[in-house]
C-alpha cells in the first residue's frame, strides 16, 4: 500500500527537521545554563556519534523494537508506555533461559513481554484501568523484580556487579537482520493484513469502528500483545546482541523503552521511518557518551534534546500557523 | 392565497425585530437564505415554518449573532444592530434556546443558571434563587433547583433553558424546534408556558415544522421554503392545508422513475419494531413494513422522527427492544453488523463521521464494509484490487481528489459524501439502506446519486431510502411510507400523495379517514 | 512483643503522613487541572525539576523556605508551559507530558553532574523545616498544610463561583463558553496552579523526605498521583486517603527493606504493585470530566 503523496512526505520531513533544530537549540540552552560550551559539546555529540557504523547499528536495534512496541498500539489509539517493563521482562527471561539455548531464550523473552502487554490490555478492557498508569506501575515493578532476579539467580560468580553471560552472542548481521526485518514485518502487518486494517480503523474513531463492525476490546488486547512482544524481543536482543550481560543496576537496559517512544514519534508513526529515526537517536546517544568523556557533561543531554524534539512535534498546530504565516503549503487539512 | 400583513388586534404596536433583505451564502456556494424579510411585533408569538433545510435556523442564528449575513440588515427595537456574538444579542435582550441545550448535564439547575447569570452581572446565589422562585410562581410551574439537569425529563430541561434566558433579562425568546424532543403532554405544557410568557410581554419566535403548533399557539406565521419567504400570515387567516402546501411546494423533481415494476420477493421485512435511543427513550414505536427486490421504498419524514434508530436496528448497529428484522425470510434480529453485511445488506449512514475513517486514505475507506472481498492469501489485503475498486468509485461518483492514497479528511464535504455513498452502491448490494444519501450535495451530484440508486433497483436490488428531502422521496420511490414520532402514519404510492397531504402527515396532522 | 508491633504500627502511621505529602500535593494540583479539562502527564517531570531546584537553592542559601519557594516557582512555570501548549497550540496532551518528563529527567541529571560533579545524588541538604510534635511522633507542617489545602480545594471547587466555572470548562466547554466563561483562560490558570502545587510537592520530596536530590527522585510518584486522581473521583477530599494509602505502602516498603534482608528489591516493588492493585480492585466508574484532554476549539 502506498503511504501518501510526495508532498505529504515533504511536509513531514520539514516538520521533523524543524523539530530537530528546536531540539538542538534546547540542548544548547541547557548546556549554556549549566556553564558548558554549547557549540563545542554539541559538535562532539554530532560528529562522534555516527562514526562507528557497526556499533551504531547494534545500539539502534533494541530501540527500533521498542519504538515499534509503542507504535502498534498507538495505531489502535492506545498509549503503550510499558515498553520499558516489557523490555526488562524480555531481557531477564532470555537470561534465565540462556542456559537452555538462544533459540529458546530469545522467543521466550518476546513471549514474556507479550504477557505483560496482555496484562495491561486486560486491565483496561475488564476493569477500565488506564493503560498509562498501569504501564508505569508495571515498569517499576519489573525494574525491581529484574534486579532481584539478577542478584539472586543470575549473578556472575566472578564479576559480581553483573549477571552471567549469554551462551552465544548474536553477530552484527543477525542483529541487523532483526533490526531491518521487524519494521518491515510491522509495516506489512499494519498495512497489508486484515488485522492491521482493523487496528487502524479502531484507532481512527470509535464511531467508525462500530460502523465497520470492529470490536474495540479485542483490538486492544491484540495490539497490546503485539507491543509487548516487540519490546520483549527488544530486551532479548539487547542482552544477546549488544551487552551480553546485564549489570546489577540495570543501567544497560534503563531508558530504552522511553527512547523507543521518542523514536516512534520522530518517525511520525511510520514503521519504516523508525529505522532512520532509531539510527539518528542512537547516534545522539553514542555521541552524548563521547561528549561525557571529553567535556564532563552528563550524557543525559541526549534526553533533553530528544525530549524537546518530541515536545515540538506534539504541537502540529504550531506548524500550521507557522507555515501559513510563511506561505508554505502544508499538505491540505 | 395571498399573504397579508397582519391585522389582529391582540398585537401590540411596536416592532421587536425587523430583518431586511437577508441573504446568506456559505463559502462552498450553498445559498441558505435568499433576500429574506422577517418582521416580529412586540409581544406576539411568531412562528417560523418550513421543512428541514428551509433556512429557519440559519435566519435565527443570524438574529442571535452566531452567524453574519452575507447581505441584509437587522433591526432590534427600532435600532440597527450588527451582532458579532451571542453576547451582543443577549445584551439586547435576545435569547435563543437550541435543540441541543447549552446546559452542563451533571450540574444542578441552580448551578447552571447561576453560572450563566453571574457571567454578565454580579449577583449572589440567593438573589438568583429569589428571582427564579418569583418567576416560577408567576409562570405557574416548579422545577427542583437542586436536581441535576440530566436527571430531569427533557421537557423540564427545556424549561430550565427558558428560565435561564428569562433571568438574564430576555425580552425576545427564540425557540428552535422546541417540541422535537417533547412528548405531546410536555408540548402542551410548553405552550401554556409560552402563553403565560406572552402575557408578561415577552416576544416569542417559534421555529417549527409542525402545523398543529403553528395553529394552536402562534399569532402570526412566516413560511420559508428553500431559503425564501413564501408567505406571511395571521394564523387565523390561513388553513393547515394551505400552510402545508406552501411549506412543501409544488416543484417536485421527478426522476424518470416508475415503470419496470418488476418486483421480486421480499428482501427485507420489519415486524412491529420497537427501538430505544442512547438515552433510553423509545424512538421507534411499532413499525412494520416490507421492502421487495426491485423496488425502492422511501420513508419521508422530518429528521428526528425515529428514522435513525430504525435504520440502525435494521442494519445491526442498535439492539431491538421488541419486534423482528428479517432478511430473505431469515430472522437476523440477533445478528451483528458484520454478519448482515455478509448477507449483502449495506448501509449509507447519515453522518460522514460515522461512515468514514477520516485519517485513512480514500482507497482504505472504499473497502471498509467489504473487506472480505479484498482479502488474499493469509488474510493479506489485495491493495491492487482495492485500488481498482476505489478508482471505479471515484470515477463513477465524481469524487474530486488528488491521490487515492490521501487521507479522506483532505476532501471537501461533498466529495466525502460522494465517496461514502459511492462505495456502498458500487458494491452492488442486494439490499441497500440509504440515510440522507444526498445531504450536502449540489443538484448535479444529487441527481447522480439518485440515478445510481435507480440503476440498483432496476438491476433487482432492494432499496430503502430515508430522506428529509420530500422531492427526493417522491421522485425515487415506488412506495412511500411517512414517519412521524416513531410510527408509520401514511403509506402508499407516490401518486397517492400530493404535496399538501404529505406536508400534513409529516407535520403530524393525521387526517381522519 | 505486642507492645513492639503497636509501636511499629504507630511509627508507620506517622511516617505515612510524610511520605504521602508529595503525592497528595501533586494529586491536588492535577485534580484542579483535570477538572478544567487538561491532563498533565508531565507531573512526574515537575516533581523532578522542582525537587532539583529546591535542593539547589536550599543547599546554596541554607534556607528551606527559599527552597520551597523555588520549587513552587519551577512548578508554576512548568504548568504554565504545559497549559499554553495544550490550550493554545492544541498539542497532544499525553505526548507533551511524556516529552516533558524526558526533558526534566535529562536537565536534572545534567545539573547533578555539572553542579555537584556526581552522577547519583546531590550533597545532603542539611536544613529542613521544623517539625511539629504530636504524641511523641513528628509531623511536618507542610503535610498538615497539604491536608488543609485539600479541604480548601474541595471547598473552592464545589462551593464557589470560580470552582463552578472551572468545572464547567472540563464538563462542557461549549456550554461554558456560551454562558460567558473564558474556557481557555481558566484552563491555563488551572494547569499553572496544578504545576505550582506539584512544585511544592517536589520541593518537599527533596527537602523533607529524602534529604537530598537523587537521580530520578520522583520514582513514579507523578504517575501514582495520576492514578490517585482517578481513584479519588476527582475529589480533593478523597485524594487524601488515596495518597495516604500510597504513603503507607511506601513506609511499609522502607521498613521491610530493613528486615527482609535479601528481599529488599521485592519490598521496593510494594508501592507499585499496591497502587496497581488498588486501582484495579477499586475500579468504580468514577466519571472523569467529560471534556478531559480534548482541546476546545471555538467555532
Amino acid at each position: 500500500m502506498r503511504l501518501g503523496s510526495l508532498e505529504n512526505l515533504r511536509s513531514q520531513l520539514l516538520e521533523v527537521t524543524l523539530a530537530l533544530v528546536v531540539g538542538f537549540v534546547g540542548g544548547a540552552l541547557a548546556l549554556t545554563a549549566f556553564g558548558h560550551n554549547a557549540f563545542e559539546n554539541i559538535q562532539v555529540m554530532i560528529s562522534y556519534g555516527f562514526r562507528d557504523l557497526g556499533y551504531l547499528l547494534l545500539k539502534s536495534a533494541p530501540i527500533v523494537l521498542t519504538a515499534l512496541a509503542f507504535l502498534v498500539p498507538l495505531k489502535a489509539g492506545l498509549f503503550n508506555i510499558g515498553g520499558e517493563g516489557q523490555l526488562y521482562a524480555g531481557a531477564i527471561t532470555a537470561l534465565l533461559l540462556s542456559k537452555v539455548g538462544f533459540y529458546l531464550a530469545i522467543p521466550a523473552g518476546a513471549i514474556a513481554g507479550l504477557l505483560v502487554g496482555v496484562a495491561i490490555g486486560l486491565l483496561r478492557v475488564v476493569r477500565g484501568v488506564n493503560e498509562v498508569v498501569s504501564s508505569i506501575m508495571f515498569n517499576w515493578t519489573l525494574y525491581y523484580l529484574s534486579m532481584f532476579a539478577i542478584q539472586r539467580y543470575l549473578l556472575d560468580p566472578v564479576y559480581t556487579h553483573q549477571s552471567i553471560r549469554v551462551d552465544r552472542v548474536l553477530s552484527l548481521p543477525e542483529v541487523a537482520a532483526v533490526m531491518l526485518l521487524s519494521p518491515l514485518a510491522v509495516y506489512l502487518l499494519l498495512y497489508n493484513t486484515e488485522l492491521g486494517y482493523r487496528i487502524r480503523v479502531a484507532g481512527s474513531s470509535g464511531r467508525v469502528a462500530r460502523y465497520a463492525g470492529v470490536n474495540l476490546n479485542i483490538v486492544t488486547i491484540q495490539s497490546m500483545a503485539m507491543g509487548g512482544f516487540l519490546a520483549g524481543l527488544g530486551g532479548a536482543i539487547q542482552v544477546y546482541g549488544v551487552t551480553t550481560v546485564v549489570d546489577t543496576t540495570l543501567s544497560s537496559l534503563y531508558g530504552l523503552g522511553f527512547l523507543g517512544i521518542g523514536v516512534a514519534l520522530i518517525a511520525r508513526g511510520n514503521p519504516l521511518a523508525v529505522i532512520p529515526a532509531a539510527i539518528l537517536v542512537s547516534g545522539l546517544l553514542i555521541g552524548s557518551h563521547w561528549m561525557e568523556l571529553r567535556g564532563r557533561v552528563a550524557p543525559e543531554l541526549a534526553d533533553v534534546v530528544i525530549g524537546v524534539v518530541i515536545l515540538a512535534l506534539s504541537a502540529p498546530y504550531a506548524y500550521r500557523v507557522l507555515a501559513s504565516r510563511m506561505g508554505w503549503g502544508v499538505g491540505g487539512g | 392565497m395571498n399573504p397579508t400583513p397582519l391585522s389582529s388586534n391582540t398585537i401590540k404596536p411596536g416592532q421587536a425585530v425587523l430583518m431586511k433583505g437577508i441573504t446568506k451564502v456559505y463559502p462552498d456556494g450553498v445559498v441558505a437564505l435568499r433576500d429574506v424579510d422577517f418582521e416580529v411585533y412586540e409581544g406576539e408569538i411568531h412562528a417560523l415554518l418550513g421543512e428541514n433545510g428551509a433556512g429557519k435556523t440559519t435566519l435565527m442564528r443570524i438574529l442571535y449573532g452566531e452567524i453574519r449575513p452575507t447581505r441584509g440588515e437587522v433591526w432590534v427595537w427600532g435600532e440597527r444592530v450588527e451582532f458579532r456574538s451571542p453576547r451582543d444579542a443577549l445584551a439586547k435582550g435576545i435569547s435563543m434556546v437550541y435543540q441541543n441545550f447549552t446546559l452542563i448535564p451533571n450540574f444542578t439547575v441552580l448551578d447552571n443558571i447561576y453560572l450563566a447569570v453571574s457571567s454578565t452581572m454580579r449577583v449572589s446565589r440567593e438573589e438568583v434563587v429569589g428571582r427564579l422562585q418569583t418567576l416560577m410562581g408567576e409562570l405557574n410551574f416548579k422545577i427542583p433547583l437542586e436536581a441535576t439537569v440530566e436527571e430531569l425529563p427533557v421537557g423540564l430541561q427545556q424549561k430550565v433553558e427558558i428560565l435561564k434566558a428569562l433571568v438574564m433579562g430576555a425580552r425576545i425568546l427564540i425557540l428552535d424546534e422546541p417540541t422535537s424532543v417533547l412528548s405531546p403532554l410536555e408540548s402542551r405544557a410548553l405552550f401554556e408556558l409560552l402563553r403565560s410568557l406572552k402575557a408578561k410581554g415577552v416576544t416569542i419566535i417559534l421555529i417549527t415544522h409542525k402545523l398543529r403548533e403553528v395553529k394552536s399557539v402562534a399569532d402570526r406565521v412566516t413560511v420559508l421554503r428553500r431559503g425564501k419567504v413564501v408567505g406571511v400570515f395571521g394564523v387565523g387567516e390561513v388553513s393547515e392545508r394551505d400552510l402545508a402546501r406552501l411549506m412543501v411546494g409544488g416543484d417536485v423533481v421527478v426522476e424518470g422513475r416508475k415503470l419496470e415494476g418488476v418486483r421480486g420477493g421480499v428482501a427485507l421485512s420489519i415486524e412491529d419494531l420497537h427501538v430505544r435511543d442512547d438515552r433510553g427513550l423509545l424512538r421507534v414505536k411499532g413499525v412494520t413494513f416490507n421492502v421487495r427486490y426491485g423496488e425502492i421504498v422511501g420513508i419521508a419524514g422530518v429528521q428526528g422522527s425515529g428514522q435513525k434508530e430504525l435504520l440502525e436496528a435494521i442494519v445491526g448497529l442498535r439492539p431491538v427492544e421488541r419486534g423482528r428484522v428479517l432478511v430473505d425470510g431469515l430472522d437476523v434480529t440477533g445478528y451483528g453488523v458484520g454478519e448482515r453485511r455478509r448477507m449483502s445488506l449495506t448501509y449509507i449512514p447519515d453522518s460522514r463521521g460515522e461512515g468514514l475513517a477520516l485519517t485513512m486514505s480514500l482507497t482504505e475507506n472504499s473497502i471498509i464494509g467489504l473487506l472480505e472481498r479484498f482479502l488474499g492469501r493469509l488474510n493479506s489485503i489485495r491493495w491492487g484490487l482495492a485500488e481498482r475498486y476505489a478508482s471505479g468509485v471515484v470515477r463513477d461518483f465524481n469524487v474530486v481528489h488528488r491521490s487515492l492514497w490521501d487521507p479522506v479528511l483532505y476532501l471537501s464535504g461533498g466529495n466525502q459524501q460522494r465517496l461514502m455513498v459511492g462505495r456502498e452502491i458500487s458494491a452492488n448490494p442486494r439490499i441497500i439502506v440509504a440515510h440522507e444519501p444526498t445531504q450536502g450535495l449540489d443538484i448535479a451530484s444529487s441527481n447522480l446519486v439518485r440515478s445510481k440508486l435507480l440503476e440498483l433497483k432496476r438491476r433487482g436490488s432492494a432499496v430503502l431510502l430515508v430522506s428529509s428531502d420530500v422531492d427526493e422521496v417522491l421522485g425515487l420511490s415506488d412506495r412511500i411510507l411517512v414517519m412521524f414520532d416513531g410510527r408509520i402514519v401514511g403509506e402508499g404510492a407516490p401518486g397517492d400523495f400530493d404535496e399538501e397531504k404529505l406536508g400534513l402527515l409529516m407535520g403530524g396532522f393525521v387526517e381522519a379517514r | 512483643m505486642v507492645v513492639d508491633s503497636y509501636d511499629i504500627l504507630l511509627y508507620l502511621a506517622f511516617a505515612s503522613i510524610t511520605y504521602m505529602t508529595p503525592v497528595l500535593l501533586a494529586s491536588l494540583g492535577e485534580i484542579i487541572a483535570e477538572r478544567s479539562g487538561v491532563v498533565n502527564i508531565g507531573v512526574e517531570g515537575i516533581l523532578l525539576a522542582s525537587a532539583f531546584a529546591a535542593a539547589l537553592i536550599a543547599i546554596v542559601t541554607g534556607n528551606p523556605l527559599l527552597g520551597f519557594t523555588s520549587g513552587a516557582l519551577v512548578g508554576l512555570l512548568a504548568g504554565l508551559i504545559h497549559g499554553v501548549l495544550a490550550v493554545y497550540l492544541r498539542a497532544d496532551q499525553i505526548i507533551a507530558g511524556l516529552a516533558f518528563n524526558m526533558v526534566a529527567y535529562g536537565l536534572t541529571v545534567m545539573g547533578l553532574v555539572s553542579i555537584w560533579k556526581h552522577h547519583g545524588a546531590s550533597p545532603r541538604i542539611g536544613v529542613s523545616l521544623e517539625e511539629i510534635e504530636v504524641a511523641g511522633y513528628y509531623v511536618n507542617p507542610v503535610s498538615l498544610a497539604s491536608i488543609a489545602l485539600a479541604i480548601l480545594a474541595w471547598y473552592t471547587l464545589t462551593k464557589t463561583r470560580v470552582g463552578l466555572a472551572l468545572r464547567a470548562c472540563g464538563e462542557d466547554p461549549r456550554a461554558a463558553e456560551a454562558m460567558g466563561v473564558d474556557v481557555n483562560r481558566y484552563r491555563v490558570v488551572a494547569t499553572s496552579i496544578g504545576g505550582l502545587l506539584a512544585g511544592i510537592g517536589g520541593a518537599f520530596l527533596a527537602l523533607e523526605v529524602v534529604g537530598q536530590f537523587t537521580r530520578g527522585i520522583s520514582a513514579g510518584r507523578g504517575f501514582i498521583a495520576l492514578a490517585n486522581v482517578a481513584f479519588s473521583g476527582w475529589n480533593p477530599l478523597l485524594a487524601v486517603p488515596g495518597a495516604y494509602i500510597f504513603g503507607f505502602l511506601e513506609a511499609l516498603s522502607i521498613y521491610l527493606q530493613q528486615w527482609a534482608l535479601g528481599y529488599e528489591y521485592i519490598a521496593r516493588t510494594l508501592p507499585y504493585i499496591g497502587t496497581l492493585l488498588v486501582v484495579t480492585v477499586f475500579a468504580w466508574k468514577a466519571i472523569a470530566p467529560r471534556s478531559l484532554a480534548k482541546p476546545y476549539v471555538k467555532e
